[in-house]
């Protein structure tokens, strides 16, 4: 009973880890640039709208959060292999990752900007003072929670990878959830929203992103001042959802049938009645949104 | 002919059978060539092998199920999850392998049915967080641009579609087919795992606790390691984006199994070779 009820708590905490680790991530790449939106930073100076975005997609964000988080749980890992304490261990490898981070956030925006410069696109450096550092202590957050997280299912639940391993399974699914969730909300509603509301950017109007703010030039950190309230959220949540799901059927419900001879297969049919329900919701939010927004009508 | 006087769009993703069937006979060289070089070990490897390959056909079936709209639908331009096929397969099948990993000791069809259900899961979650970005932050309803009505629902989709795009969100064939997509993700991944757990176990001797550590940590990099190839395999397929199993690509399938069952048995090969002989 004790072992279950500890558990419920490792799984709630690396749940929470996981949900600060999905927001933390998707507002990094927002105001890094990173993902499939950036195709439009790298389109709009081709079109003729130079910006002051910063653009720094180094890879997909899956490939990317792995290598970071990866990183960060191998030296962990090292370190605790050592007996220097787990938190500090943690601590050292998720500061190694992020400098790797900024390192890659500074070359892939120098480079991808200089490559632009037959179209006229400058590379500030100003910007690239200002916004590497504010995506590393994003991306610090991310890797951190996520090490943790990825430590508990080591150390607390005993899973059977170690933690190395663990990092990229669950670095990957961070990236993967952040970027899927995150994603269309920078892309399609911040980065267009000179765009009407409620409808898909025509492929026509590709590369011409909004550049200017209320005063002045926009920076990237304005993006992720404005996805923070709603990406970064969702992102945190899907994050935080399959993390705490994957962990809580499987802590509370493995052996729950034991007793009625289907050893383990608790775990299995929980999940499936989960995954049931999430469809449910999926076609009420889809049905509601027919509902509610209607047919696609164009502007008078 | 010249590259650009070639004309491949209307052959694109046909199926071609001598090629197949070389990739095939491929296969079965790999699957003899494990029996003779790992002597006593033959049976073990011919049949470890099997497994790889079979988990490795599930995966390249299981990634065309995965709705992806790439850079497009980020931008709500095409319907689909704003990301690259393979990483989001990748992610949702590693997850199912967690979750298979984590009861390989109860028995296989445990552990198959929970690395399944983990992969699902995650795409169904993920698939939902989807839907809800798109109608709750951005006020989009889903709409597919390949279909006329959803196969599934019957929903009528092309008055729902925005001028000048081709399709936006989820649409419930798309998030059915998702979900499907992450099923067989990670069966097949945790098929792999543990096959080559099983393989591992027997040459490097399993400790008093049922399974070695070091059989563990191999098993599980070179599992997530065949997962990338065959993603990435699959995803050329694909080439870019697809709506799910009702998008014209998904008949392509067949000539990603079989580029998966050649891939996965070279790798699978050398999987057990390098621990075989080191």
């Amino acid at each position: 009973m004790q072992e279950i009820i500890i558990g419920i708590g490792v799984t709630a905490f690396a749940g929470a880890l996981a949900a600060m680790a999905g927001a933390a991530e998707d507002t990094e790449s927002n105001i890094g640039s990173q993902g499939d939106p950036n195709s439009q930073v790298q389109l709009a100076p081709q079109m003729g709208y130079t910006h002051r975005i910063y653009n720094k997609a180094v890879s997909g964000e899956p490939p990317a959060y792995t290598l970071w988080v990866t990183l960060a749980c191998g030296i962990a890992w090292a370190f605790t292999m050592l007996h220097v304490n787990a938190m500090l261990a943690i601590i050292f490898g998720t500061v190694l990752a992020t400098f790797v981070q900024g390192i890659y956030a500074t070359t892939a925006y120098l480079g991808r900007t200089a490559s632009l410069s037959k179209f006229g696109q400058p590379v500030f450096i100003d910007v690239l003072k200002s916004v590497t550092t504010v995506t590393m202590a994003h991306a610090f957050v991310a890797i951190l929670t996520t090490v943790a997280a990825c430590y508990l299912m080591s150390t607390m639940l005993q899973h059977p990878f170690a933690l190395p391993l663990l990092g990229i399974v669950w670095g990957l699914a961070l990236g993967a959830a952040g970027s899927a969730t995150g994603n269309p909300y920078y892309g399609k509603e911040r980065q267009y929203q000179n765009q009407k509301f409620g409808a898909g950017v025509p492929i026509s109007a590709s590369g011409n992103i909004v550049r200017y703010a209320e005063a002045g030039q926009r920076s990237s950190i304005d993006n992720g001042f404005f996805t923070a309230k709603f990406g970064g959220p969702a992102s945190g949540l899907c994050f935080g959802l399959i993390v705490f799901l994957e962990l809580w059927r499987t802590v509370l419900f493995e052996h729950s049938l034991d007793n009625w001879g289907a050893v383990g297969w608790g775990a299995v049919i929980v999940g499936a009645l989960i995954i049931v329900l999430f469809m449910i919701i999926d076609r009420y939010v889809e049905i509601w949104a027919r509902t509610n927004y209607g047919p696609y009508t164009a502007e008078a | 002919m010249s590259a650009i006087a070639a004309k491949p769009g209307a052959a694109a993703g046909a199926f071609q059978p001598v090629a197949s069937l070389i990739a095939i006979f491929f296969a079965i060289i790999f699957i003899g060539t494990a029996y003779w070089l790992l002597g006593s070990f033959g049976c073990l490897a011919v049949e470890a092998l099997i497994g790889i390959i079979i988990g490795a056909a599930l995966i390249a079936f299981g990634v065309h199920f995965v709705p992806v709209g790439g850079a497009p639908a980020a931008m709500g331009q095409s319907p689909g999850i704003a990301t690259g096929v393979a990483m989001l397969a990748t992610g949702a099948g590693l997850a199912g392998l967690f979750g298979g990993a984590w009861a390989a000791h109860i028995g296989l069809w445990v552990a198959l049915a929970g690395g399944a259900i983990g992969g699902g899961l995650m795409m169904a979650i993920t698939c939902l967080m989807v839907n809800i970005s798109y109608v709750y932050g951005m006020g989009i309803p889903a709409a597919s641009g390949k279909v006329e009505k959803d196969p599934i629902t019957g929903d009528s989709q092309p008055e729902y579609k925005s001028q000048g795009t081709e399709g936006h969100g989820l649409p419930f064939i798309s998030y059915v087919g998702g979900v499907f997509g992450g099923l067989l993700g990670g069966l097949g991944g945790t098929l792999i795992y543990i096959e080559l757990l099983n393989f591992y176990n027997v040459i490097l001797l399993p400790t008093s606790e049922g399974t070695n550590a070091l059989a563990v940590g191999l098993a599980g990099i070179f599992a997530i390691g065949m997962f990338l190839v065959i993603a990435v395999l699959s995803a050329y397929n694909i080439t870019g984006t697809i709506e799910g199993p009702h998008d014209p690509k998904f008949k392509r399938f067949p000539r990603a199994i079989v580029a998966a069952i050649c891939a996965s048995g070279i790798c699978g090969l050398v999987a057990l070779l390098v621990v075989a002989i080191f």
